[in-house]
C-alpha cells in the first residue's frame, strides 16, 4: 500500500523540482534576494506534509484496509459461490448407456454447470437425496427424471434448465434410437455445425456496455476525497494554525498544496484498489471486470481526476467557512447534491441502450460531467471531440471556480466564532 | 544559529503609514500610523477591541486595508518580506498532530530555509527554549507554556528580520516570562524589530524599550518608556504609618490619589501643588515612613492616554 503511494509521491516531487530547476535557471537572479523559492517548491512542501501526515494516520491506514477487505470480498466471495454452485449432481438409478450419458454431459454443457453422476441403489433412496439436496435431479433407467419441485414456466434457475435441457436430449436420443440411428450416428448428429448467416443490413457497432461498478466508485470516491479536502481546511482554522501559515504563504498557495497533496493521496489509495482488484481478480478467475472495456476505464479514471479536481476546490471554500463537524455536515449536503443527481442520472442510463437528450447535456455541464460523461463512453454515444469538449468546458470551469474559491476562501478561513455565511464571503 | 548577529542588509524599521480598516459600521483602524526601529523591543498596548490584532495582521496580509500601507525598510510590504518576518498570532495555532520538531522544521521550510539548516535551527531553537526533550512529542500533548515556547520557536526559527508577537506572555508563569522577554531581548539587541503586545504593563515596562499605545484604531501615545515615564505631573509616593486607606491625603487641593497599596499611595500634584505642604500634611497626620518622588508607572502612562 505505501509502496504505491510512495513511488506517487516521488513522482510529483521530482517532477516539481525538475520544473523549478528549468524556472529557476531561466530566472537566475530570483534566487538571490530574499532567498526566495519558487511558488511550485512551497507548493510542493505543503502537499509533502499532506501526504507525509496522512499516510501516517492510523484512520487512513485503517480505513484502506477495510477498503480493500470490503473489495476483496466483493471479488473472492461470488466466485466461490459460483464454483459451488456450477457443478450439478445428477443420479442415476438404474442403468444409464454411454450415449444417454453423453446427452446428458452436452446439456450441462449447454447450461454452463458441471455434472456430476451419483449412483443410486433405488427410487426411495433417490427421492431422499432430492429432498436433502445431496442430487439436484434424478434419471431413472435413462427414461424418467424427477426432481424435488417443478419451477413454473420461464424459469431461469440452473437446475430447472438443466432439468429441461436433459430432458429434451434424452427425449431426443429416445427418438433417434427408434427411427434406426445407432450411436455413432446419433454421435455424429450432437456435432453438426451450424449455418453462416448473412444480413442484408450492417449490424450496430457492439456496445461494450456501462460498467456499474465504475459509476459506483467514481461516486463514492468523489464524495470521499473532496470530504478530506473539507474536513482538512476545516481542522486547519480549528486549529488556528492557517494563521501562521497565512503569514508567509499565498491563500492560493496553501489551497493548490493542499488539494495536490490529498490527491496524490486520494489518487494512490484509487489506484491501489484498483490494481488490487484487478490483479486479486486475475488470480481468483473472476469475471467482474467482464464488459468494461479498456477505454471506459480509461474515461472513467479521467473523469476521476477532472471530477476531483473541480469539486475539491469548492469543498475548500465550504471548509473554510466552518469550524465545526457538525457545521461540516450542513455545509456538505448541498454541495454534494451535484454530485449525488450525476450519480443517480448515470446509474439510470446505464440500464437503457440509448441516452436522452437530457442526459447528453448534463455530460457537458461540469458538475454533473464527472459522473454522467463515462456513461455515454459506455453506451458509445459520444464523438472522441464531444469527450475533449467537456474536458475542456471542466477544466476551464475548474480555473474559474479555484479563483472563486480562494476569494471566499481568504475572507472566510480568518473568522472564527461562528459559522461563516455565504453573504458574508461573496458579498464585496 | 543560536548567536544572532547583526546582519545589515536584514534590518530595517517597519513603518505603518495611515492604515485604515472597516468592518461594516466598525472603524477597527482609522488611519493609524507609527513605526518601529531596529534595535529596540517594542510593547504595543491598548485596551481590548482597540485595533492591535487586526494591526498586526495587516503587516502580513491577513487584512484588507481600505487605505494605507505597510512599508519595511523603505519598501511596501510584499509576500517576499514577509518570508523573512516572524508572526506569532494570539489565538496560538499549530498542528495539534504533528510532532514538535517536524512542525517547527516545516515552518522554517516554508519560510525559505533549506532542510538542513530548517534541522539545525529546530534544534538550536528548541534547546534555547528548553524543550529539546519535546521533539518527538505531538502539540497537543505539551503543556500551555511549552506549547507557546514551541509557537515562538516557529516565529523565529528563520531568525526573522522582524518579529511581531500577539499577547506572547499571556498565561505564562514567571520562569516562562523570563525565558521569551530574554529571548526577545537579545533579538533586538542584534539589530532586528521586534513589537509585542500585552497586557501586563508591568512586564512590558521591563522588556521594552519604547512603547505604542493605540484606542479605537487611532495612535494615542508613541514614545521611549524612560521620557514617557519622566514627563507629565510630578508623583510622590509616601506612606504613613496606621493609615493603610490614605485618607490623609485625600482633599488637599491639587493632589490626586492614583493608587494605594497597603498604606503606600502614590500621589499626583498639580504644578502649582508646593511638595513639602504635602510632607506636612502627612506628617501631621502620623509617622511618616516613606516618602520619595517616582517615575511614571507605564500603567499611569496607560491610564491617563486613554482618560
Amino acid at each position: 500500500m505505501k509502496g504505491v503511494l510512495v513511488a506517487l509521491v516521488v513522482v510529483v516531487v521530482v517532477a516539481l523540482r525538475l520544473w523549478r530547476r528549468r524556472t529557476t535557471s531561466r530566472d537566475p537572479g530570483r534566487r538571490a534576494g530574499l532567498g526566495l523559492e519558487s511558488m511550485s517548491s512551497l507548493v510542493g512542501l505543503i502537499a509533502a506534509r499532506e501526504v507525509r501526515e496522512r499516510l501516517r494516520g492510523r484512520i487512513f491506514k485503517v480505513g484502506t484496509l477495510l477498503i480493500l477487505l470490503v473489495v476483496a470480498a466483493a471479488i473472492v466471495i461470488p466466485v466461490i459461490h459460483h464454483s459451488t454452485t456450477a457443478t450439478q449432481r445428477v443420479g442415476v438409478v438404474g442403468a444409464l448407456s454411454p450415449i444417454q450419458s453423453e446427452a446428458i454431459l452436452v446439456s450441462g454443457s449447454n447450461v454452463g454447470v458441471r455434472i456430476e453422476f451419483v449412483d443410486l441403489t433405488s427410487v426411495a433412496e433417490a427421492q431422499r437425496g432430492l429432498r436433502q439436496g445431496t442430487v439436484d435431479l434424478v434419471v431413472i433407467d435413462g427414461h424418467h427424471l424427477v426432481v424435488d419441485r417443478a419451477d413454473g414456466a420461464g424459469s431461469t434457475s440452473t437446475s430447472t434448465q438443466l432439468a429441461d435441457s436433459v430432458a429434451r436430449n434424452l427425449g431426443l436420443v429416445d427418438a433417434m434410437l427408434a427411427v434406426g440411428l445407432t450411436p455413432h450416428q446419433i454421435g455424429q448428429l450432437a456435432h453438426s455445425s451450424t449455418l453462416t448467416v448473412t444480413s442484408l443490413t450492417k449490424a450496430k457497432a457492439p456496445v461494450s456496455g456501462v460498467s456499474i461498478i465504475g459509476i459506483i466508485l467514481l461516486f463514492v470516491m468523489l464524495s470521499q476525497y473532496n470530504t478530506w479536502v473539507l474536513i482538512g481546511v476545516m481542522e486547519e482554522k480549528t486549529s488556528r494554525v492557517v494563521e501562521v501559515l497565512l503569514a508567509t504563504v499565498r491563500p492560493v498557495q496553501l489551497l493548490a498544496g493542499k488539494v495536490i497533496g490529498i490527491g496524490t493521496v486520494a489518487f494512490g489509495q484509487a489506484a491501489l484498489i484498483v490494481v488490487f482488484a484487478i490483479v486479486l481478480g486475475k488470480s481468483v478467475g473472476s469475471n467482474f471486470l467482464q464488459g468494461t472495456a479498456p477505454l471506459e476505464l480509461v474515461s472513467t479514471l479521467v473523469w476521476l481526476v477532472l471530477g476531483f479536481a473541480f469539486y475539491s476546490w469548492v469543498y475548500a471554500a465550504a471548509g473554510s467557512m466552518a469550524e465545526r463537524q457538525d457545521q461540516v455536515q450542513s455545509l456538505a449536503l448541498p454541495l454534494s447534491l451535484p454530485i449525488l443527481f450525476g450519480y443517480i442520472m448515470a446509474l439510470t442510463a446505464a440500464g437503457t441502450q440509448s441516452a436522452s437528450t437530457f442526459f447528453k447535456v448534463l455530460a457537458y455541464l461540469p458538475p454533473t460531467a464527472p459522473l454522467t460523461m463515462p456513461v455515454l463512453v459506455g453506451l458509445g454515444q459520444v464523438t472522441w471531440w464531444g469527450f475533449v469538449l467537456s474536458a475542456i468546458l471542466t477544466i476551464a470551469s475548474t480555473f474559474a471556480v479555484a479563483r472563486l474559491a480562494g476569494k471566499i476562501y481568504r475572507r472566510a478561513i480568518l473568522r472564527t466564532g461562528r459559522r461563516v455565511r455565504w453573504k458574508e464571503v461573496l458579498s464585496r | 544559529m543560536s548567536d544572532l548577529t547583526v546582519d545589515p542588509s536584514t534590518t530595517g524599521t517597519l513603518e505603518l503609514r495611515g492604515l485604515t480598516r472597516r468592518f461594516g459600521g466598525v472603524t477597527a483602524l482609522d488611519d493609524l500610523s507609527f513605526s518601529v526601529p531596529p534595535g529596540q523591543v517594542v510593547g504595543f498596548l491598548g485596551p481590548n477591541g482597540a485595533g492591535k490584532t487586526t494591526t498586526m495582521r495587516a503587516v502580513f496580509g491577513l487584512v484588507d486595508l481600505d487605505a494605507g500601507a505597510v512599508v519595511w525598510a523603505g519598501q511596501e510590504v510584499d509576500q517576499r518580506h514577509r518570508r523573512r518576518f516572524g508572526y506569532m498570532p494570539e489565538e496560538r495555532g499549530l498542528y495539534p498532530n504533528m510532532l514538535v520538531g517536524e512542525q517547527i522544521e516545516y515552518l522554517g521550510r516554508l519560510h525559505g530555509m533549506s532542510a538542513h539548516d530548517a534541522t539545525v535551527a529546530t534544534t538550536t531553537w528548541l534547546e534555547r527554549l528548553d524543550i529539546a526533550d519535546r521533539a518527538l512529542s505531538k502539540v497537543e500533548a505539551l503543556s500551555h507554556g511549552n506549547q507557546q515556547r514551541v509557537q515562538l520557536a516557529a516565529a523565529l526559527i528563520h531568525e526573522p528580520s522582524l518579529v511581531i508577537l500577539d499577547e506572547p506572555l499571556a498565561g505564562l508563569d514567571p520562569a516562562g516570562i523570563d525565558a521569551i522577554g530574554g529571548v526577545l531581548r537579545s533579538l533586538a539587541a542584534s539589530g532586528r524589530c521586534v513589537i509585542f503586545s500585552s497586557h501586563q504593563l508591568d512586564q512590558v515596562e521591563d522588556l521594552c524599550e519604547s512603547v505604542v499605545i493605540i484606542d479605537h484604531g487611532r495612535l494615542v501615545v508613541t514614545g521611549e518608556v524612560d521620557d514617557l515615564a519622566n514627563t507629565g505631573p510630578r508623583r510622590l509616593v509616601v506612606r504613613v504609618e496606621g493609615d493603610r486607606d490614605a485618607a490623609w491625603a485625600r482633599g488637599i487641593d491639587g493632589v490626586t490619589v492614583s493608587e494605594v497599596s497597603v498604606g503606600e499611595a502614590r500621589l499626583v500634584l498639580d504644578t502649582r501643588v508646593d511638595s513639602d505642604d504635602v510632607l506636612r500634611r502627612a506628617m501631621q497626620a502620623g509617622r511618616v515612613t516613606e516618602y520619595v518622588f517616582a517615575r511614571r508607572k507605564l500603567s499611569e502612562v496607560f491610564r491617563e492616554a486613554l482618560s
